[in-house]
């Protein structure tokens, strides 16, 4: 369970850093929102067990450090993942938060990117709660793929107890199945409930 | 003379498709609207010039060419002996030297009144935090809505954050303050809050280009109004001239129409 919770955490870390600003470059870089584009669609469109395949066992020989480290590998491709999808969600966000607001920070003399950090990201997070909550479930459920490399997750647990005697088949996964959902309900929960409150504060 | 604050020479800029593709004839000429043409003012320190028109005639846009928020297509803008339409030029510290309000005020909503006006002097003139603070609370005060300082906008009506949106705008001492119609979001009560303002800033010497149709106010405070329709000014004049005869049939139509409906209110 704690190796579960900090690779969905570290990801979702990752995924900000990566989304927030490929989610920027996407929408007021016109010339560089190619690159965005071909990232999102590599990183949604290959099935995450490939993606921590191909990193785990086609970089690891190549570069041991840090591919060899399973626990690495599993944030690394998750966090690049979500990265893509968290780009989206910002996207949206960003054209909810509206142009206007860049413009008036344009007006007190901020620069493109300065109005971007000062105005448009504080606001950005305000709309995209609800999209960033389904995001984070998703990446505690998509976490039980990391067991095919063998990081002793939660799902690795439930196989490996499942499989030795006395081979009881069902109750390690009922088990497992609660244990997610504990995982990942608080977090949407209280994510939605900061939403509704900051929307309301912000006059949504 | 007084110093020059402002001017414009020759300003042009129209929005839609331009570019018509190699090899295309069709007639794309339709989808090109001509907000401003060949437009040139000069606005001098502690002018308070009024432009008035139609909607749509590209009143906005040319405000916005003169912040520089649109780069315009053709002309020269000068802030002082400064050319802000050459491409080197710093536009973010121009910017910063001109104050700008807006008709649907855009006041940052994760912020409260105060710290509306304290980013601009806190993140863009650098100033020390209590200084900042001090002058936010001062301009915040001048234009009295000392009673919002930590309200976020949606807690506020409509004229104060209005004045909030002025506040914003003064409070880093800009060279000029170019208003784009302040009172026509708001309802009359409000608006007499917004305009009462703006006249104790005309009072202080404040130089400011406002787009506004509040005639009264116009001819209390303005030295110059300016008749602008279809992306070009018709005629300037003092308010006299307007309210008693306007040169042109235009104006003299317009003028009528908004004195009359102004009469019935």
């Amino acid at each position: 369970m704690p190796v579960t919770l900090s690779i969905s955490l570290i990801s979702f870390l990752i995924g900000i850093t990566v989304g927030l600003p490929l989610a920027f470059i996407r929408v007021y870089e016109k010339e560089a929102s190619f690159v965005v584009d071909a990232y999102e669609k590599i990183f949604r469109g290959i099935p995450e067990i490939v993606l921590l395949l191909l990193f785990f066992f086609g970089l690891g020989p190549i570069f041991p450090f840090p591919f060899r480290n399973p626990f690495f590998v599993a944030c690394f491709v998750l966090g690049l993942r979500s990265g893509a999808n968290q780009s989206q969600i910002y996207r949206g966000a960003i054209r909810g938060v509206g142009d206007e607001q860049m413009i008036a920070g344009m007006s007190i003399g901020f620069s493109k990117w300065r109005a971007i950090w000062h105005i448009m990201v504080p606001q950005v997070f305000n709309f995209s709660t609800a999209g960033l909550g389904s995001e984070y479930a998703l990446l505690i459920k998509d976490s039980a793929y990391v067991y095919a490399i063998a990081v002793a997750d939660l799902m690795f647990n439930a196989t490996r107890i499942a499989g030795a005697p006395p081979y009881d088949r069902v109750t390690p996964f009922i088990i497992t199945a609660v244990l997610y959902i504990a995982l990942t309900f608080p977090l949407a929960f209280w994510l939605d409930r900061w939403g509704t409150k900051r929307k309301k504060k912000i006059g949504l | 003379m007084t110093e020059l604050v402002m001017e414009a020479k020759h300003v042009f800029k129209s929005y839609g498709k331009q570019k018509i593709k190699k090899g295309e004839t069709c007639d794309e000429t339709k989808l090109v609207v001509d907000a401003v043409r060949d437009v040139s003012l000069q606005i001098r320190k502690s002018d308070i010039k009024l432009i008035f028109g139609p909607s749509g005639s590209g009143k906005s846009t040319f405000l916005r060419c003169l912040a520089m928020l649109e780069i315009p297509d053709q002309g020269q803008i000068f802030l002082g002996d400064q050319e802000l339409t050459k491409p080197e030029v710093d536009l973010n510290k121009a910017r910063a030297k001109i104050g700008f309000v807006f008709q649907h005020i855009y006041l940052f909503r994760h912020l409260t009144a105060l710290g509306n006006v304290e980013l601009a002097l806190r993140q863009v003139l650098k100033l020390p935090k209590d200084e900042a603070r001090q002058r936010a609370l001062d301009a915040l005060k001048q234009v009295r809505v000392s009673d919002c300082v930590n309200k976020y906008p949606s807690q506020m009506s409509g004229g104060q954050a209005q004045r909030v949106g002025i506040a914003r705008a003064v409070a880093r001492n800009p060279d000029i303050i170019l208003l784009d119609e302040p009172t026509s979001a708001l309802d009359p009560e409000l608006t007499g809050e917004v305009i009462d303002t703006l006249r104790e800033l005309a009072k202080g010497g404040t130089t400011m280009l406002i787009v506004s149709h509040e005639m009264p106010f116009a001819r209390e405070v303005a030295e110059e109004m300016i008749f602008y329709d279809e992306g070009k000014i018709l005629e300037t004049g003092a308010p006299s001239q307007f309210f008693n005869a306007p040169n042109t049939d235009r104006a003299k139509r317009f003028m009528d129409r908004i004195i009359n409906r102004t009469a019935k209110e």
